[in-house]
């Protein structure tokens, strides 16, 4: 189990890398693949998810464009990758069901796979681990938003 | 920096979709924070996001009547959108705006709700996103993330043409057609309904501004499109026209007809041992208001049928609830409908509250 840490109930977990402007979330695989998706904080604010649709595998995508773009009756918006490289995979379960994504935004809802092309560069631009906390705290408190819930069965 | 005001006045149906969504594209760190005001010149058909065009607009009806139909990078529903509207569109920097959506959205809605109260309508902010007159809307708004902005729009309902908007959908049946139209007439409310004339643009531009300035703390200075932003709507007038980009395909469908935040015109069919059920109804919140039954199945005697939907009228979506009330109904009439049990109403109606979540 990974460590997490709770801001004001948005949990945060401390082994993956954030890019906390466009809320989102890496995931360092041993294959050297990444996996990529939406935070905690991100997924709370949208509110439930009533779609989300990938881009197609073997997109190459730059830092800052999206791989996906996911509605809910408050906000459309684009899910800007957070490295460049190419998508290898997509979670098709979430263009099925995409509250998977609010259920589970750092396991079951990941969003794509991506082979990265700039990896270690552009993970220096990223946070993660306290850092990464101590930003997302930060955003949280300045916002004053107030506190992030969950639905039943919620995994972090 | 003071927030730029481009007030375009009245242009085609396809630049009121393109130039919020260009400004968006073209947005660099130097480019003021927007407020773009324009009513289209002849009406359209606007669809969500992720909607796909064949399953929620008469296709075939809009090409008879040469309504034109667009998507947009916003979400929600297909709407029908015409000259009687005046935009108001936010193009913003990321910072400018919380990030907490709902406050957003009041913090948009502020004006609006500000300007219709100047003209006496005692309109109020509908979480999570309508803008109401005891109890009927007169504004949706949206949200989005486009390009490197984010997106607020809106408009101001002058008048507006519900028996149109009704028959641009595609609906399962004439009958819900009417429903919607009738469901619309009711929750739907306008300046013209509201003040018995319409208003003038002009004076409602001005207040709107002023309120603007009130709610987002800064100045407002009237501006012009840069030639990068003529640039990228240009290049957008040819992207939203293709037909690869209006038909694509896309998961998203919802089988109701959302009228405003709190009320649905939607219906359910349940196959039943003695035959088919087939529910329409309209839900007003947790309630049911209205609704229409049908299908094949037998029901003795069939005069009382019509009694059966009275007596479901304002039941609360809840299974004890309608079990109580269909079984009352049954002990009271004495009707038989062989192998279409009181589960079975239970079921369906039951079911009309999925199709709308």
């Amino acid at each position: 189990m990974a460590d997490t840490q709770e801001i004001r109930g948005c949990v945060i977990r401390t082994d993956l890398y954030y890019s906390v402007d466009d809320h989102t979330w890496v995931q360092v695989n041993d294959d050297g693949t990444v996996n990529i998706g939406m935070t905690d904080v991100a997924q709370n604010m949208a509110g439930p998810l009533l779609h989300a649709k990938t881009k197609s595998v073997g997109t190459m995508r730059k830092k800052g464009k999206p791989v996906a773009t996911v509605e809910s009756a408050k906000w459309v918006g684009p899910v800007k990758s957070p490295i460049s490289g190419e998508i290898v995979a997509v979670n098709e379960e979430i263009e099925k069901d995409a509250t998977i994504i609010n259920r589970s935004p750092y396991r079951q809802g990941w969003i794509v796979k991506m082979k990265p092309t700039n990896l270690d560069e552009e993970l220096k631009g990223l946070l993660t681990g306290d850092a990464a906390v101590e930003a997302y705290r930060q955003k949280i408190e300045s916002e004053d938003i107030k506190g992030c819930e969950h639905v039943e069965g919620f995994e972090a | 920096m003071a927030i730029r005001l481009v007030d375009l006045g009245t242009v085609s149906y396809l630049r009121s979709q393109t130039v919020y969504h260009g400004v968006a594209y073209a947005r660099t760190e130097n480019t003021p924070d927007t407020i773009l005001l324009m009513n289209p010149k002849e009406p359209y058909v606007c669809v969500g996001f992720h909607q796909e065009v064949e399953k929620e607009v008469d296709t075939d009806f809009c090409r008879k009547q040469g309504i034109p139909v667009l998507r947009r990078e916003v979400g929600g529903g297909a709407v029908l959108l015409d000259s009687d509207q005046m935009f108001t569109q936010w193009v913003m920097s990321p910072d400018r705006l919380p990030w907490n959506l709902n406050k957003r959205f009041q913090i948009y809605a502020r004006p609006l709700v500000q300007t219709y109260h100047a003209f006496g309508i005692p309109a109020e902010f509908r979480p999570i996103n309508d803008i109401h007159v005891s109890g009927k809307k007169i504004g949706g708004t949206g949200a989005a993330a486009i390009g490197q902005a984010e997106v607020m729009v809106g408009s101001f309902l002058f008048d507006f043409n519900t028996e149109l908007m009704a028959r641009v959908l595609k609906v399962p049946s004439e009958k819900f057609r009417d429903k919607v139209f009738q469901s619309l007439q009711e929750y739907m409310t306008t300046m013209k309904k509201e003040l018995q004339t319409v208003p003038d643009r002009e004076e409602v531009k001005a207040i709107y501004i002023r309120e603007c300035e009130k709610a987002l703390g800064e100045e407002i200075v009237e501006g012009a499109l840069t030639p990068e932003e003529l640039a990228a709507i240009e290049a957008l007038d040819e992207k939203f026209q293709s037909d690869e980009w209006l038909y694509q395909k896309s998961g998203l469908l919802r089988e109701g007809v959302k009228i405003h935040q709190d009320v649905w015109v939607t219906e359910s069919m349940l196959k039943a041992r003695g035959g088919l059920v087939r529910a329409m109804a309209r839900l007003h919140n947790d309630r049911i208001e209205d609704v229409s039954l049908s299908g094949d199945f037998t029901f003795h005697p069939h005069r009382l049928f019509s009694d059966l939907e009275k007596a479901l009228l304002n039941v609360r979506l809840d299974p004890d609830a309608i079990r109580e009330r269909v079984a009352q109904f049954y002990e009271d009439h004495e009707v038989q409908t062989p192998g279409v049990e009181v589960e079975d109403w239970v079921t369906v109606l039951m079911s009309l509250q999925q199709k709308v979540e």
